[in-house]
């Protein structure tokens, strides 16, 4: 490593998988290491991706450390530096620092079951703790996977759905906002299809990350059910620019979501003012 | 003396010009001592106000190559700072020093050695007492120098200021034994200063979160950020690239949570909608974030936000409001 906070190492696109419209899955392997094990990283921390001269922004790590051939980003086309990476192709180099930030606890949570709830391109980070458990398969109990889009067509990473489905004690449970004329599935808020679900609470963990709006009707829906504080997860998203505690701005009263999270649980962020 | 510095080190010190600023000097001519504090704090000395953090070159090639941009080792020497700055200095070392190591501001700080001036007289808006800061005292400097009528009082603190003073031995006298007491003289210059009672103001201004009591300051806050820009340890800054034919730079420069865009996030999303919620972030990190983190007030009290605010918002006052239970009460 070098000791230049700033400096990012330089990495190689392997692929880009297309998930959705304006979602796509980049692999990549860095450069200036001796083997990829030298980006050792957890599930849920995140790294700063550059493309040099447009900028910088962090991206949460979506591939699993149990894998550690590549690192994967789930990137959705939305400004201007995820609109650039989009624009590239395999084979292009990016700039890389990190990994940043704190990781879901799962050597604290091992031996208890597993609930995940996402919502559109927050399965990213949860997607990290998913190939993780199923690597570690022995370690966790039982694990539900709730996830929903807007629509069929704006869920990501379908193509791994077969493969999840072979995992022993566990399901995905699929939902959409609306349905098309293929969808077999169910057509309802995430919110909603967890509450008819209904997990139980006993032993188990849930993690989740989505849009905001979702993640506090998922939260309630989690209260109603039993879940406590201390067992609901979520990972944060704010504005952050150096990734290291110093730029200033991506602050909740006195944590660095950066640095402090972007993992915390609801009793932590019930603990914080309304910054 | 200042000459000599000037050709052994780049000499950093006061300088009269539109307004009072530390500048790099060549000569002694240059420098002025009529001064209380300058207009802008040796902030910038250290983590300047655009700085290039690396140059990049693009060719035909796929290979892109990344140059860090970093200074000459070459020493610098601050002379003039007060003590109010130099604390700011300390705060700032707790921001840009720890886990994550801010080399370009550290190695600054690692090559420059401070030449401290003690105040015998204030303005209006000091008030450094209030952090533990005695305005006449070298604490945080290598070397304080003390005007004591017809002579300076020379003191080195630390091995880099006696180091110093050895090699620039030909410009000090003997001690003449009275200076000690010129000293205690002027310092009834200081008499009357500002000092605020700042005991537990973490715990009360948690309990400020709420009320109406921020309202009336978000409403006059024009957010035009000088306070952010001339505080001594405000250190926020934003990261970009410029892009040039061959290549480019990233550069960062000094950014203000004053600024709307400052949290805005690319969904639209802004967790600091408004001015309201902007001045409270400024105040709590100033009076408890900074304090949860590092057990210290990011204030040294030096009173430039207070004299340049066009709209008059007196941290002074606020934390005059907030420990007598004004705030609250409101």
């Amino acid at each position: 490593m070098n000791d230049n906070i700033y400096l990012p190492r330089t990495a190689t696109i392997q692929s880009m998988r297309p998930e959705t419209i304006d979602v796509t899955t980049f692999r990549i392997t860095i450069d200036d290491s001796s083997g990829p094990e030298e980006f050792d990283y957890r599930s849920g921390q995140f790294a700063e991706l550059s493309v040099l001269g447009v900028g910088e922004a962090p991206i949460s790590i979506s591939s699993s450390p149990t894998r550690p051939e590549a690192v994967e980003f789930s990137i959705r086309r939305l400004g201007q530096l995820t609109s650039a990476l989009h624009d590239l192709e395999p084979g292009d180099k990016i700039g890389i620092r990190g990994p940043f930030g704190n990781c879901f606890p799962l050597e604290e949570i091992e031996g208890k079951n597993l609930l995940i709830v996402g919502g559109g391109i927050g399965l990213a980070p949860l997607r990290s703790v998913i190939l993780n458990v199923f690597d570690n398969r022995a370690k966790y109990g039982k694990i539900d996977i709730i996830y929903g889009a807007r629509s069929p067509q704006d869920l990501v990473y379908t193509s791994e759905y077969e493969e999840w489905g072979k995992v022993d004690n566990s399901r995905l449970h699929l939902t959409v906002d609306r349905g098309d004329d293929e969808w077999k599935g169910n057509v309802g808020l995430v919110p909603t299809f967890l509450k008819e679900i209904k997990p139980s609470p006993e032993n188990t963990t849930s993690i989740t990350c989505g849009p905001p709006i979702m993640i506090k009707f998922v939260i309630e829906a989690l209260h109603e059910l039993g879940f406590s504080s201390e067992h609901i997860i979520t990972t944060l998203e704010r504005r952050m620019k150096c990734g290291v505690g110093k730029c200033g701005r991506c602050n909740i009263g006195s944590k660095y979501v950066c640095l402090d999270g972007p993992v915390f649980t609801l009793k932590e962020l019930k603990e914080m003012p309304s910054d | 003396m200042l000459d000599a510095l000037a050709q052994a080190y780049d000499l950093i010190a006061p300088v009269q010009g539109n307004n009072i600023s530390f500048r790099r000097v060549e000569s002694g001519s240059e420098v002025t001592l009529d001064y209380i504090n300058p207009m802008l704090s040796a902030k910038s000395t250290f983590f300047p106000q655009t700085e290039t953090l690396f140059r990049f070159s693009r060719d035909d090639s796929e290979e892109f190559g990344i140059e860090p941009a970093r200074e000459p080792g070459r020493s610098q020497v601050i002379f003039g700072i007060r003590a109010c700055d130099a604390r700011s200095l300390r705060l700032m070392d707790m921001v840009f020093d720890g886990q994550h190591k801010d080399s370009y501001y550290l190695d600054r700080r690692k090559n420059t050695t401070l030449m401290g001036l003690a105040c015998f007289d204030y303005l209006e808006t000091c008030f450094c007492p209030t952090f533990g800061i005695d305005p006449a005292s070298g604490e945080d400097v290598d070397i304080l120098f003390s005007d004591v009528g017809d002579r300076f009082l020379v003191e080195a603190f630390t091995e880099k200021g006696t180091a110093l003073l050895e090699r620039f031995a030909e410009f000090f006298a003997e001690l003449r034994g009275d200076e000690e007491q010129l000293r205690e003289g002027r310092k009834a210059g200081l008499a009357g200063m500002k000092r605020l009672d700042v005991k537990g103001i973490a715990d009360k201004m948690a309990q400020l979160y709420e009320g109406p009591y921020w309202d009336d300051i978000g409403t006059r806050c024009l957010g035009c950020g000088i306070c952010t820009y001339l505080c001594p340890t405000c250190h926020c800054f934003d990261i970009a690239d410029v892009s040039l034919d061959e290549g480019g730079e990233r550069f960062r420069c000094w950014d203000s949570c004053m600024f709307p865009e400052f949290t805005l996030m690319v969904s639209g999303e802004n967790p600091r909608p408004n001015q309201k919620a902007r001045v409270q972030q400024r105040f709590f990190h100033k009076l408890k974030y900074f304090h949860d983190r590092n057990n210290e007030l990011a204030c040294v009290g030096c009173g430039r936000c207070v004299r340049h605010c066009p709209v008059n918002i007196d941290i002074a006052q606020i934390i005059d409001d907030v420990s007598s239970g004004k705030a609250g009460n409101e």
